[in-house]
């Protein structure tokens, strides 16, 4: 019996060879499939998942539609697991074994930092749905386009928030420290010693620790006006409720939006429920939305997974009517016309307002500030777009009931 | 004053973090301490403990407080047959086979969970959740993390008193002196190395019961307590089970510390300045025991 163990990695290299060619097709001459990379698994799941549902029905849609020039339009998912190396290993199995004319993606702001440049080397087009760290687009590669606002944009939205309701004067940074967190937390150190405030503590974090109550005491004891947290969703949960338990009263709970403005945030749940309650956050987009099909977007959100989306799971949408709006017009699959294409699309009317990309490949999108005021996102600042007033100050903790 | 008053509130968070660890921690050095195992599964096992808990929990409205024991069991069970199913076989075989094992079998316990229950994260709400304890204006002790405490190191106590003072501690510390000796004075050496992964593994379980209430969980969340529970297992002693609940407090005081003057991101490099010290200083643990 023994001699034939020799067998068993003969066995396996041939089904792996098996596999790779089946898998090498690109999609028959009747689908057109494009690849995704998305966070499915790991710490950033809920917003993979957000992910996906955009997606869902951006892909309904286009395929009810006819597909695109005449092809049904299939996703080709790759499950980054909240991390950048398998992100970059994604790309690669998209573009070289499944051989897909355009990716989206990835989540988060660190694995999309790692695909960049993979995408560049291989001349693929990449539409960035939520990677808000402006160093995503810094490289300057051709390739890259960016649905959302960046780290910048959120910072100079929570400062002009601030300035015009109660100005205050010194301020605390608390990130998470990865891409996403420390690229925001530099577009706010810079921004708000522009916009003359005093910076009184930086605070960076792990973002998978049970305990962040010495981070909040350091805090409380420099006694600064207002926060900004740049947070996922299971710490910015964690840190809302151990700041009451350490009484950290600010006038001011602002935030870099992301777990702070996940739907599942404030509530009991999943998320920070009652402790959620006053922070400020900015935020791409809301189902209350004024741009022509918002509604209808959240109605068929709604439909499939009985809850409501917050801004992640439309950037997905709007990402995926982007690549078939080029792919549409290119008339090809073919990487570099459709690279062509994006750089001149201009849509006047998605849910997610209009897309039009300047010559950085960055899409100009408003940012909006929202404060969770029972339970529910209430936009409160532009005052154009304003639902509802700021409530302000903060109510202390011990006043809480 | 203020910074009198962080330090100790800061300390105290420290023992009540460490008082999880030390029982992680407890759980590792009993297991390795009998059979020379590193046991890559832990975070793993600790994750299972988790769901058992959260399953428990959503089904029949359970505390965590009150099911734990029921986790501790489960995973006592699955320790078990994992030894005798799995690691008993290879026995006597090079570690690197046993390293592979448990990390393989941690991966396997991972996505099997995943495939289970998806890679959503979860959380539970309980009403103790947001009691706080308030000693004068400026300490504060979250209730869940108290009670954990307590539970902990009754736990501790008590596993420390079955190491050495029942007729099973008696044998698995005979095993640790000498694995070929024991058998020859009668000892059961399988029986008694499956009970010993057993009762390891349902302390990393109950870890993960006690700390579901104050954290959240997700099939991959047992990751950061594997090597962390390694460094407390060296800090200890290489299989010192009082040497590990020690070094479990000391680690939480020191990261807890370090949190409040240095900043949370030195807190995990810390860990590993401890470590790396402690390898190359006292290879022997802090806590030095005579074990080797």
């Amino acid at each position: 019996m023994k001699r034939f163990y020799f067998l068993i990695p003969c066995a396996v290299v041939m089904i792996i060879a098996w596999a790779g060619c089946k898998g090498g097709s690109g999609g028959d001459s009747n689908t057109i499939r494009i690849g995704v990379v998305t966070s499915l698994t790991g710490s950033n799941a809920a917003f993979g998942q957000a992910h996906k549902n955009g997606y869902t029905i951006a892909l309904e849609e286009i395929n009810a539609k006819g597909g695109l020039l005449g092809k049904k339009v299939e996703l080709d998912y790759y499950d980054d697991q909240s991390r950048p190396d398998q992100a970059v290993q994604g790309v690669s199995k998209l573009v070289d074994q499944d051989h897909v004319p355009i990716i989206l993606g990835a989540y988060s702001s660190e694995s999309t930092r790692a695909i960049v440049p993979v995408v560049t080397q291989k001349q693929i087009p990449l539409i960035i749905p939520t990677a808000v760290a402006d160093n995503v687009m810094a490289t300057g590669s051709a390739w890259v386009f960016r649905i959302c606002a960046g780290s910048g944009s959120f910072a100079t939205a929570t400062l002009d928030f601030l300035k015009n309701n109660g100005n205050p004067k010194t301020l605390a940074i608390v990130s998470e420290n990865t891409n996403f967190g420390q690229a925001n937390n530099k577009s706010m150190t810079d921004a708000s010693k522009a916009a003359g405030l005093d910076l009184v503590d930086a605070e960076t974090y792990q973002a998978s620790s049970p305990d962040y109550k010495s981070l909040l005491q350091r805090v409380k004891n420099k006694n600064p006006e207002a926060v900004y947290f740049a947070s996922y969703l299971l710490d910015a949960s964690t840190l809302m409720r151990q700041a009451e338990q350490v009484r950290l009263n600010p006038k001011y709970y602002t935030s870099a939006g992301t777990g702070f403005a996940a739907a599942e945030f404030p509530n009991s749940d999943k998320g920070a429920g009652k402790y959620a309650e006053y922070t400020f956050s900015v935020s791409q987009w809301l189902p209350s939305a004024k741009w022509k099909g918002s509604a209808d977007f959240d109605q068929k959100f709604f439909k499939l997974t009985n809850t409501h989306p917050a801004y992640h799971a439309i950037e997905a949408y709007a990402a995926l009517v982007v690549a078939a709006a080029a792919i549409d017009s290119a008339k090809t699959t073919q990487s570099q016309v459709v690279r062509d294409t994006l750089r001149q699309i201009n849509l006047a009317e998605t849910p997610f307002g209009p897309v039009k990309f300047d010559n950085t490949g960055q899409n100009a999108h408003p940012v909006l500030v929202t404060q969770v005021q029972g339970g529910q996102y209430k936009v409160v600042w532009p005052p154009d777009a304003a639902e509802n007033k700021p409530i302000l100050p903060t109510p202390e903790w011990s006043k809480r009931q | 004053m203020n910074w009198f008053y962080s330090t100790l509130q800061a300390v105290l968070n420290g023992l009540l973090t460490g008082a999880l660890y030390g029982l992680i921690a407890m759980g590792m050095a009993l297991i390795f301490g009998v059979m020379r195992i590193v046991n890559f599964a832990h975070g793993a096992f600790l994750m299972l403990g988790m769901y058992a808990t959260y399953v428990l929990f959503q089904s029949t409205g359970i505390s965590p407080y009150y099911g734990f024991p029921l986790a501790g069991a489960a995973l006592f069970v699955i320790g078990y047959a994992t030894y005798l199913g799995l690691l008993r076989p290879i026995r006597g075989q090079v570690d690197f086979m046993v390293i592979l094992l448990t990390m393989g079998l941690a991966l396997i316990i991972t996505d099997g969970v995943q495939l289970i229950f998806g890679a959503d994260y979860h959380q539970i709400s309980i009403p103790l959740l947001s009691k706080n304890i308030r000693l004068g204006s400026q300490i504060s002790i979250n209730a869940p993390w108290l009670v954990s405490f307590a539970i902990a190191a009754v736990l501790a106590v008590v596993l420390y008193f079955v190491v050495t003072h029942t007729m099973f501690g008696r044998a698995a510390r005979a095993i640790a002196q000498n694995r070929y000796a024991a058998p020859l004075m009668g000892i059961n050496v399988n029986q008694v190395q499956a009970i010993s992964f057993g009762i390891g593994s349902a302390a990393a379980g109950i870890a993960g019961s006690l700390l579901l209430p104050v954290f959240y969980l997700f099939p991959e969340v047992g990751n950061q307590f594997k090597l962390k529970s390694f460094v407390m297992v060296v800090l200890g002693g290489m299989g010192s089970i009082q040497g590990a609940a020690i070094a479990g407090l000391v680690l939480g005081v020191v990261e807890s510390l370090t949190s409040l003057y240095w900043g949370n991101e030195w807190a995990l490099a810390v860990d590993f300045v401890i470590f790396i010290l402690v390898l190359s200083l006292k290879p022997s643990g802090i806590f030095g025991s005579q074990r080797a």
